[in-house]
């Protein structure tokens, strides 16, 4: 075969960037087929889920901070919900369980790594499209669906799901255990399906390009780190979403059809409750969270590996340790299957299997050290610029190390008897998986907006959204830590009616006004967005940051198929900054003959 | 491209000699699995029938990688495809134990601390050989009505919950 | 293409970019990564089976629950026949499956259709048993929610073994199922000489992946629930 032909084979699209599309308002902006539109529709409707899962915790922060006052509004705003102005208990738990629902699925799975996997990889790897644009059009319709129909959990008459992200049976699998588990959890099921199913589009997706698509020269250790970590964060959705669709298959059974996979016994007043019985209800919690662990780094990874992008960039350094942060990232994934038990140790776990996955939890701290150090070190005597993006990057290190740290108290199955359910561990993965990924998500829109859409965001409302915001997450997180150990235990509904939390009053009402004020930061972080995006300082130069990677060789607004005349080829890694005298080579330069140190 | 006419014609004998061969090696480790499980029905030692079951495994593993390696012929394909689906599989080995571990123990701590739980498993149900008889349909029947029989025994007739 | 080249360089040349690095194209790539992922959905119900059998006390023997065949008097009891002759059907489709696969390779049009029918046929005849024997289940009182079979010691049993019994063949036939119009409508295409224009039968490769992997998932499935 020649070498043409290979080369032919591996780009099938080869055609697609010569001649015009031309394509109606429908297929350009609704059904579009290009990675970039459809990786800015995730974009979008990941932030419409942001600004309603953010509401939805500053509506139960009110109830926490303020649980005697009664706001009239609120009952204007939410009906029966909020009767008298107070938000009734079933009220709050149906918030607490969607904020979680949606800020994980919907927001830092579809937001973040739909968002930028749709985007990055095929501009990074060299490559006109994905591997397959109509079954990448799927994956967002299919996550749409499932938004659509978890949005209409919403108004049912008997409320959301309300029994907490995790769904634990019994009270998803019985009708009656809660408002909530009647349609509200049928609607979540299913939303959760499609979910899936988009998740697994895009997913196969992902790595099928990953590997397939790449263009002439970019061997896999000359991907830039962010391909790297999509790559792993698609094998992690791949191999562990289908396990939660079966968790879910089950327990749609259990609801349904009189099985009892889920139920053990349920006894009211010494008489047997359940028709069924003989389950498990930990197998749920097993397969939930065989799932449920992996989801955390298809959260991170996203974040960690465009951290590394955009600290390398606005270091001018290449990145430290470019194979170390790799085998990190290898480790990372391969250890997520592997500790999944961790968050059962209270629910009846053998303890001795416990002690086992209080091993394997601890060792996932090397690897995150690794990553922690080389992005400490490629930052260390760098010409640091100061973009909005990189502060947010650099924000993401500080939770990232912050909120590790207490990771490593709650992996410990002794200490997590007295942590467990409290608002230690609220603090612990709210700084560790929810704001840190959020820094990643800020980081990447800040540093990629050009290449979206041709404009530049507004730089002093980005300082002013950082600094408020990193201050604000600080501010609303580390005193749960306080709580935590003083024993207050998370999902209650409230707390003043106890002497000892009693104390906690004034610092729940500091948590909830600071949540509020962060709140409003990212209404002005929406406001630049959108502002920006038809007003915004135009970008004139092809490479605003000065990068090495692939997508800034793109024009300033790429057509479908990316490059206008031949994909450029790769002669070098993404991280030639400061080599040589250069303050930076770009990958499509060819190695000089007198080089050193060529990857 | 460098094969000829006749090299074609021996690679498609040699294919359907793979084929063939590992249609017999199918076909034979399913009958060894049948004769296995025909002959633990009439075993009462339970270490034996353990070491069948072992034994049964092993032999649905082989007809496994058979499948998987000539049918599905991934024996010939580039050896990076072939570590990129077998590394990720590996992960059952730990999926299956915790799960299995989880399962047993479970089923320990309930027979140490759940009296009822452990009562139920010691009480025979009567008529059993008539449950499989000529009035089976019935008995399915009375069964169904009432889905938690033990419970009768011990406690007053369980209102359902929903 | 030399066959000669040393290992290295032709490694470098296969992850160097520009090609896929396992000389496949992306559909068959991603044909083997869904059939991981599905193996991950299979695996997690017959885990899910063994963590409740082994959080159970007792459980049913299999012998004898699966010991009807069609058309048998009710009092002959003959476990394991009717579940052997579903295995080998499966077996038997999935090997005129590579006969069809290797047909397509040879641009062997009437090859392929002839071994998509038996293909086919196959399927169908597997669903036929699966059906029969779902029914006559039915029949006995066993169903979701419902177990008529006494533990193998006698004592009472939980419905979990019927639960999951319809659960995963029920999820196993849906895979033939959807395996059966898969292959018909290649067998469409094929009549319709979709591939003799295209020019490779690769489709046919990637619908036979699908085949022979419902054909493994059953030999967990049997060996599961009417051996162990």
């Amino acid at each position: 075969m020649s070498h043409e032909a290979a080369l032919h084979e591996g780009h099938g699209h080869e055609e697609h960037g010569h001649h015009e599309h031309h394509d109606t308002f429908l297929t350009k902006y609704v059904f579009s087929q290009d990675h970039k539109m459809i990786a800015k529709q995730f974009l979008i409707t990941g932030m419409v889920w942001a600004v309603l899962g953010g509401l939805m915790s500053v509506l139960f922060r009110l109830q926490l901070g303020y649980p005697d006052a009664s706001f009239p509004w609120l009952e204007s705003l939410l009906g029966k919900w909020a009767k008298g102005g107070q938000i009734t208990p079933e009220a709050y738990y149906a918030l607490v369980t969607t904020h979680g629902t949606v800020l994980v699925f919907f927001v830092l799975t579809a937001g973040l790594s739909g968002t930028f996997a749709n985007f990055l990889i095929p501009l990074q790897v060299g490559a006109r499209d994905m591997a397959s644009p109509f079954m990448n059009m799927l994956s967002y319709w299919f996550f749409f669906t499932a938004s659509v129909i978890m949005m209409s959990s919403l108004f049912v008459e008997t409320g959301p799901f309300s029994g907490g992200w995790t769904a634990y049976p019994p009270l998803s699998a019985l009708h009656d255990a809660s408002p909530g588990s009647k349609t509200g959890m049928d609607l979540w099921i299913i939303s959760m399906a499609l979910f899936v199913v988009s998740s697994l589009l895009g997913g196969l997706n992902y790595i099928a390009t990953i590997l397939n698509m790449r263009t002439k020269g970019m061997s896999m250790t000359r991907l830039p780190l962010t391909i790297w970590a999509l790559f792993f964060t698609a094998v992690l959705g791949v191999l562990s979403f289908p396990v939660l669709l079966s968790g879910m298959i089950l327990l749609i059974f259990d609801r349904n059809f009189g099985t009892s996979f889920y139920l053990s016994d349920i006894y009211v007043n010494g008489v047997g409750a359940l028709s069924n019985e003989g389950g498990s209800a930990i197998l749920f919690q097993h397969l939930f969270w065989f799932l449920g662990h992996p989801e955390v780094y298809i959260i991170l990874l996203p974040a960690m590996g465009m951290v590394s992008e955009i600290m390398s960039v606005n270091s001018r350094k290449p990145i430290f340790g470019y194979m170390a942060m790799l085998g990190s990232l290898f480790a990372i994934a391969i250890l997520a299957f592997l500790v999944w038990a961790h968050h059962m140790f209270v629910t009846g776990l053998n303890p001795f299997l416990g002690s086992v996955f209080v091993l394997l939890t601890l060792l996932i701290a090397v690897p995150s050290a690794i990553k922690v150090f080389n992005w400490l070190t490629t930052l260390w005597r760098g010409n640091i610029r100061f973009t909005p993006g990189m502060l947010f990057a650099i924000g993401f290190v500080s939770l990232f190390i912050s909120g590790g740290l207490t990771g490593i108290w709650l992996g410990n199955a002794a200490l997590d008897i007295y942590l467990h359910d409290s608002y230690f561990v609220v603090a612990h993965f709210h700084i560790v998986m929810g704001v840190a990924s959020m820094f990643g998500m800020f980081a990447g829109v800040y540093h990629w907006f050009p290449k979206m859409y041709g404009r530049y965001l507004n730089n002093t409302l980005g300082y002013v959204h950082f600094w408020i915001t990193i201050a604000g997450a600080y501010m609303i997180f580390w005193p749960m830590h306080y709580q935590g150990l003083a024993g207050m235990p998370r999902r209650y509904f409230d707390f003043s009616i106890w002497e000892s939390f009693k104390q906690f009053a004034e610092l729940n009402r500091f948590i909830s006004t600071v949540a509020m004020i962060v709140f409003a930061t990212q209404i002005l972080f929406l406001i630049n967005f959108f502002y920006s995006i038809f007003k915004g300082r135009k970008v004139t130069v092809l490479n605003p940051w000065e990068s090495n990677t692939l997508e800034w060789t793109t024009p300033i607004r790429p057509g479908h198929g990316n490059w206008p005349g031949e994909i450029p080829e790769v002669y070098r890694w993404p991280y030639d900054y400061g080599k040589d005298g250069h303050d930076f080579i770009p990958q499509t330069t060819p190695v000089g003959a007198d080089e050193t140190g060529t990857h | 491209m460098s094969h000829s006419h006749t090299d074609q014609e021996a690679h498609n004998a040699e294919a359907m000699a793979e084929i063939k061969k590992v249609t017999i090696i199918l076909s034979v480790f399913t009958i060894i699995e049948l004769m296995l499980g025909f002959w633990m029905m009439s075993m009462t030692s339970v270490a034996l029938k353990l070491a069948i079951k072992g034994t049964i495994v092993i032999l649905m593993m082989a007809k496994a990688f058979y499948i998987v390696a000539y049918f599905m012929h991934l024996k010939h394909e580039v050896k990076n495809l072939i570590m990129t689906i077998i590394v990720p599989l590996l992960l059952f080995v730990w999926f299956i134990s915790a799960f299995l571990w989880d399962g047993s123990s479970f089923r320990n701590l309930r027979n140490d601390y759940d009296p009822h739980f452990k009562e139920q498993a010691t009480i025979k149900v009567e008529q059993k050989e008539e449950a499989h008889g000529a009035s089976k349909q019935e008995a399915a029947e009375t069964k169904h009505e009432s889905l938690a029989p033990t419970k009768e025994t011990s406690k007053p007739e369980p209102t359902p919950y929903y | 293409m030399s066959t000669t080249t040393t290992a290295s360089p032709n490694e470098a040349k296969l992850w160097g970019g520009g090609k896929s690095p396992f000389n496949s194209e992306y559909g068959k790539v991603m044909m083997w990564y869904f059939l991981m992922s599905d193996a991950f959905t299979f695996g997690a119900f017959l885990i899910s089976y063994g963590t409740v059998r082994f959080s159970t006390n007792g459980w049913p023997n299999s012998n004898e629950v699966f010991r009807s065949f069609p058309f048998a008097p009710d009092g002959v009891h003959a476990p394991l026949v009717f579940v052997s002759i579903m295995t080998f059907i499966l077996i038997i489709s999935s090997v005129t499956m590579v006969l069809a696969v290797h047909a397509g390779k040879n641009m062997d049009k009437s090859g392929v259709v002839r071994n998509m029918i038996l293909t086919i046929i196959g399927g169908l005849a597997f669903l036929s048993c699966q059906a029969w024997e779902w029914n006559h289940l039915h029949s006995e009182g066993a169903w979701w929610g419902m177990n008529p079979f006494l533990n193998a010691d006698g004592t009472a049993s939980t419905t979990n073994f019927t639960n999951f019994f319809f659960t995963i063949t029920g999820f196993h036939g849906f895979h033939v199922f959807s395996g059966v119009v898969i292959n018909i409508i290649m067998l469409i295409m094929t009549l319709l000489n979709k591939f003799e224009q295209r020019g490779h039968y690769l489709m046919i490769e990637k619908a036979g992946l699908y085949w022979h992997f419902v054909d493994l998932v059953w030999v967990f499935v049997f060996t599961i629930f009417y051996l162990l």
